[in-house]
């Protein structure tokens, strides 16, 4: 039984880590992680509304 | 991406063998001359040095970004931009465009980090978390502050590119949940210039580089480490729209017959009086256009904690400064048109009977 981590996952926007199980040369079980986070929903709090757009849309 | 040890082509000779014609390589050269506020005497240095000196080689890394400034770079339109800042630079890393993952991925890193020590430039884009042990960011089970300063600690130069990166950007806006700082604040000591923006602009970004090249060290920076070429002048001095701020002429609802005929927006909010940035002459996508020019006001980007130190982007700048005294735009524009009005008046009354000058109307 083996695991392997693919991290950083290329080729996309953001931080991706893949883990897999490995079972006689099939993936059994998978996880994801987002390895980043900056709490946009936070930083929305108690904004003026007309300029959510403006970080929203830098995500 | 070249293998690190074939290439020792020069700059020129790899644009030349890529198909970049003598004609646009000079056009190039000239460009950055003019970008760097250079006088045009100055083009055969650069020419000189882009012929003689080998790419240097770079690793462009992401952190707390949106990866907007990548978009940036490879969405310029000029080929002479796009196509030469990756001819000029020999990008080995840069994880949304290189074909490796995982481990092979971090094996490209590791070999320009040990092998280029003190000799490549290090891109930063995107913030760095240093809140609960920098866990907010983590690539490869590291977290981007040990990467920082492992990649940033060994370069002979970072170039922090857009707002994120320089200064904290979205992730260090209030209250900052991360604790995000910019490469300069999280690594301490290194030679490294700021070029924000949300996103930058990738002729500043070139421009830096092609003044490290031929002159071998950093273009003059403020005292936000940003280059004076890029960021000396206040937008507002330089904006196309100011004719309409000096004769009180403004955009006072979206779609207004003000804003139909491109008045100014300062009263939309425009940030344009305090935001320094070379963007009104250069423009983005290749010079076709910039936020003001497409009717937006500027929320000051480029700006140290620009989205809590200037107040909500649509509310107006209070107390804009001018002709040496504080007072409202209003006021100024009156000032300068009721000036102006008395100058066609006085103008008048040369031709005909003494006149007393009227009241220019505003709209």
């Amino acid at each position: 039984m083996a695991k392997i981590a693919i991290d950083p996952i290329t080729r996309i926007e953001g931080h991706l880590r893949i883990e897999a199980q490995v079972e006689g040369g099939k993936v059994t079980d998978a996880w994801s992680s987002g390895t980043m986070w900056r709490g946009i929903e936070i930083i929305l709090k108690g904004r003026d509304p007309r300029e959510c757009w403006a970080l929203t849309s830098r995500i | 991406m070249s293998k690190i040890k074939d290439d020792t082509s020069s700059i020129w000779t790899s644009l030349a063998k890529k198909g970049v014609s003598r004609r646009d390589f000079i056009k190039f050269c000239s460009t950055m001359a003019a970008t760097l506020a250079l006088p045009s005497s100055f083009v055969p240095r650069i020419v000189e040095a882009l012929e003689k000196k080998q790419r240097p080689y770079a690793v462009w890394l992401e952190f707390q970004d949106c990866a907007g400034d990548s978009e940036s770079m490879l969405r310029a339109t000029k080929p002479t931009i796009a196509e030469v800042v990756l001819d000029v630079i020999s990008l080995e890393y840069h994880e949304t465009i290189m074909a490796g993952s995982g481990k092979s991925a971090e094996k490209a890193l590791q070999d320009v980090v040990k092998n280029q020590k003190g000799k490549y430039i290090a891109i930063v884009e995107g913030a760095i978390p240093t809140k609960d042990g920098g866990i907010y960011c983590t690539i490869g089970g590291k977290t981007a502050l040990d990467i920082a300063k492992e990649v940033c600690g060994n370069a002979a130069m970072s170039l922090a590119v857009g707002s994120c990166a320089s200064w904290g950007g979205i992730a260090s806006a209030k209250p900052n949940p991360t604790g995000a700082v910019g490469v300069g604040a999280a690594v301490p000591g290194i030679t490294y210039v700021n070029l924000p923006g949300c996103p930058m602009n990738v002729e500043n970004v070139t421009a830096t580089v092609v003044h490290y090249l031929t002159f071998g060290s950093l273009p003059a920076l403020d005292g936000e480490h940003r280059p004076l070429f890029a960021h000396g002048k206040i937008i507002h001095n330089n904006c196309e729209r100011r004719a309409h701020f000096d004769a009180g002429q403004f955009v006072r609802k979206w779609g207004d017959e003000g804003h139909r005929l491109g008045w100014c927006l300062y009263e939309m909010g425009c940030k344009g009086p305090e935001a320094h940035f070379n963007c009104p002459t250069i423009r983005w996508n290749g010079g076709t256009s910039w936020p003001v020019q497409a009717g937006h006001p500027c929320f000051a980007c480029a700006s140290t904690n620009n989205w809590d130190a200037f107040g909500p982007i649509y509310s107006r700048l209070e107390n804009v400064p001018g002709a040496g005294y504080q007072t409202t735009a209003d006021k100024i524009g009156a000032t300068v048109a009721a000036v102006a009005a008395a100058g066609v008046a006085a103008h008048a009354v040369i031709r005909a009977a003494k006149g007393t000058p009227h009241k220019e109307e505003k709209e």
